[in-house]
């Protein structure tokens, strides 16, 4: 059977495909489909020679096989050092193979492709660093995932997150509609707290346009409710847009190019339509990344950069404790052994690892932030990056990934991570749950809101 | 008064005394019950992961599932539900707080009843992956009166006689007496209306001398009468006393000597604690504490 019912080469359309995929629990159906699915080695070596530019070839080629990256990926050596984790051999033994056979690989092999793309690296680009001739495994393996996305051979989860974007342009079945509604809902919840708070929408002209990470209206509507709470407090003069607020693309992770291209252009599109002076964008590390590194050049713009200055969410935090729109009390500062996660994806792939030191030098009491080994450009992946927190298939392969980062964690003897990105949020918890060490996570807002100051004029009067 | 309830439950034992209260309430007042079950948050991206309430193993969410589990909870339900005209079963995927309350805006009840704390049960399926409980979460936000049962004691409520309404005299306290107000008088029972002054917390480092506590009592029971008593025209049975001591002991003593089958409280919007999840603020130890429901009001 050459194409199947929910595993084929056709992306995820509309609603009711959407539903159905879903309603293949856990993609049984999927995978066993995709055993028969066909390559169409044709379709395959042409995109090859469309897409394989000077960049990847030459890093191909140039590989003196030295093993210099070995050490340098967390999931080589958290695998007993298994000489197929290397990420010079993951990357020749797949993307170089195909490369060498001009396409003319069976079904078998992309299965195998495909284990090895989303199960073997988290694109954390960390063996990039550490490669004598600078060759990043990591770019490579997201090529790799589009060549298989083309092909069918993706995780259902995968499918499935590409194709929310592809349908609510978000990566959840969050509408413009339950968006807007869900942060208003939010601001209600919280007014009486903080008197005159709100949440102007699609306000034009305003100093920040904030976009987020439909994770947060979906399940965690707290976020924006203190998102909203900070840029009160702040006097900040911001907005969100009605459409285009979502920053996240799980279609990156998929590697469905088209789909990554929709997305970003409906974000530009909001700060084209709203003009804002910046954007800034949640606590989450792929969404940056999507937005605001690659995107531009998914959207073709010859400036490499978005339409209106774009920063994270850590940025714009420590510009406002630094010049004191928000202001902390000393006395409320984290008085315990705190920690700090890098997220890969704005840290080592966008340089941002003093400003986050700096947000620490203001709420934790001197003394107790203590550094993971290593740290910051040099971090380890969270253990669940690239999509690898999703997929149920390789959950087995996750929960051991998530060791390198639990006995980081317990080197340093934190009691509590802070971890700026959701989707290290996210592998904190589930290293929590796994392994029980005993500790607690949290992103920043709440830690900030905790602490911070209240402007005599916002306060509430009884 | 009551003629849409929402319960929200684990549709285990833990909200047993709960169900008693809230079929009771919907089978007394003709009214429409809403069971609400949350399964959790799936984990992580889109694995359609949860834990089964009940066994705590892993299972993949699927609609086959979702209607197994609303089978269980008419299962559970089944000798209550048949006393009932018009009931509902939802069972639906979020964080427990957030989806009752989600609940709650979309269908307006005209009161929420949950069961008590579950306790620190190291293995609950409803993660801890944030701070507070789902309790004092919906307690501090609900956009309408959350009534709730935490001991089995508090459940045998065969109709109301005797409400208890302690109060702080803020205003939070005032939506709390309008909605006291309009339950007696619905419901024809007595009232009694209560406040503690506290001789403990509030004056740390010294203690008031018995000349103070009792001047203090006096502006209190002045205060009631001025507060209060000119909007109770129509009530025929009421009663009101101030005490002095530690407020939630002094409440939960006081109901008990007036037999009373509820007690009705503020909940102030003070924010949910961020370190600690235990129950802390004086309504939050009356829940803990009450031999009867108790009904908290926020606004």
């Amino acid at each position: 059977m050459p194409e199947g019912k929910f595993c084929n080469k056709k992306p995820v359309e509309t609603e009711e495909e959407l539903k159905a995929l879903l309603g293949d629990t856990g993609g049984k159906q999927y995978y066993e489909e995709m055993k028969s699915l066909d390559v169409d080695q044709a379709l395959l070596w042409k995109t090859i020679q469309n897409t394989l530019k000077s960049r990847m070839k030459t890093w191909l080629e140039i590989c003196a096989h030295c093993g210099m990256c070995a050490d340098s990926c967390f999931l080589y050596l958290i695998n007993d050092q298994d000489p197929k984790q290397v990420p010079a051999y993951k990357i020749q033994s797949t993307l170089g193979e195909i490369v060498k056979r001009k396409g003319k690989v069976n079904n078998e092999f992309m299965r195998m492709v495909m284990e090895t793309a989303w199960a073997k690296c988290t694109c954390c680009n960390r063996c990039g660093m550490y490669c004598p001739h600078g060759i990043d495994m990591g770019v490579m393996f997201g090529y790799l995932r589009g060549l298989c996305y083309q092909q069918g051979f993706v995780p259902w989860e995968m499918k499935i997150g590409a194709g929310m974007h592809r349908v609510y342009r978000a990566q959840m079945d969050v509408t413009d509609e339950d968006f807007v509604e869900t942060f208003e809902w939010m601001v209600e919840e919280y007014e009486e707290d903080y008197p005159g708070l709100e949440v102007p929408v699609d306000k034009e002209g305003a100093d920040i346009l904030y976009t987020v990470n439909a994770r947060e209206v979906k399940h965690y509507p707290e976020d924006l409710a203190e998102a909203a709470i900070l840029f009160h407090l702040a006097g900040e003069n911001w907005t969100v847009p009605t459409s285009g607020w979502e920053q996240t693309s799980l279609a990156m992770f998929a590697g469905d190019w088209a789909a990554c291209k929709m997305q970003v252009e409906h974000v530009y599109a909001a700060m084209e339509r709203l003009k804002p002076k910046r954007m800034v964008g949640t606590e989450c590390g792929h969404a940056h990344r999507a937005t605001v590194v690659e995107g531009p050049y998914w959207a073709g713009r010859s400036t490499g950069k978005p339409p209106v200055e774009s920063i994270h969410y850590v940025e714009w935090l420590a510009e406002a404790l630094r010049e004191g729109k928000l202001k902390i009390d000393p006395s409320k500062r984290l008085k315990k052994p705190v920690t700090l996660q890098d997220s890969c994806n704005y840290v080592r792939n966008n340089g941002l690892k003093d400003i986050t030191r700096e947000i620490m030098s203001y709420i934790v009491e001197p003394g107790y932030f203590k550094e993971m080994s290593p740290n910051r450009e040099h971090n380890y992946c969270c253990g669940g990056g690239g999509g690898f927190n999703g997929i149920g298939l390789f959950r087995p392969q996750r929960n051991k990934a998530l060791i390198t980062k639990r006995d980081q964690i317990l080197n340093v003897g934190a009691e509590m991570v802070i971890a700026p990105c959701h989707n290290c949020w996210d592998a904190i918890r589930d290293l929590e749950e796994e392994y029980k060490i005993g500790i607690k996570w949290s992103f920043l807002k709440p830690l900030v809101i905790s602490m911070v100051e209240i402007p005599e004029h916002l306060k509430l009067q009884e | 008064m009551f003629k849409k309830i929402l319960f929200a439950t684990s549709a285990t034992e833990a909200c047993d005394h709960a169900a008693r209260v809230a079929f009771n309430m919907a089978k007394s007042y003709d009214a429409q019950i809403c069971i609400l079950h949350v399964l959790g948050v799936p984990t992580r991206g889109f694995s359609q992961v949860v834990l089964d309430v009940k066994t705590k193993e892993k299972v993949t969410l699927d609609d086959e599932y979702i209607a197994w589990v609303e089978e269980e909870i008419k299962v559970h339900y089944s000798k209550q539900i048949a006393t009932v005209q018009n009931y509902e079963i939802k069972v639906v995927i979020g964080l427990p707080h957030r989806e009752i309350l989600r609940a709650a805006r979309e269908t307006a009840p005209d009161l929420i009843v949950m069961g008590g704390s579950t306790g620190d049960d190291e293995d609950s399926v409803y993660k801890k992956s944030m701070v507070g409980s789902t309790l004092q979460r919906v307690a501090k936000v609900a956009p309408c009166p959350l009534l709730v049962v935490n001991r089995p004691a508090a459940s045998f409520w065969g109709g109301m006689s005797n409400v208890v309404f302690g109060t702080d005299f803020s205003k939070a306290s005032d939506a709390a007496f309008r909605f006291a107000l309009k339950l007696v008088k619905a419901l024809d029972c007595e009232l009694h209306i209560f406040h503690a002054l506290d001789i403990g917390s509030m004056h740390l480092g010294r203690s008031m001398t018995q000349d103070e506590i009792e001047s203090n009592l006096r502006e209190s029971l002045r205060r009631i009468r001025g507060r209060y008593i000119p909007e109770m025209k129509d009530i025929p049975e009421y009663d009101f006393e101030v005490w002095e001591g530690i407020p939630y002991v002094e409440i939960v003593k006081y109901a008990r000597e007036k037999h009373a089958d509820l007690i009705i409280m503020a909940h102030h919007t003070q924010k949910a604690s961020q370190e600690d999840t235990r129950l802390g603020s004086n309504i939050e130890q009356v829940i803990v504490r009450a031999g009867c429901p108790v009904i908290s009001i926020n606004r």
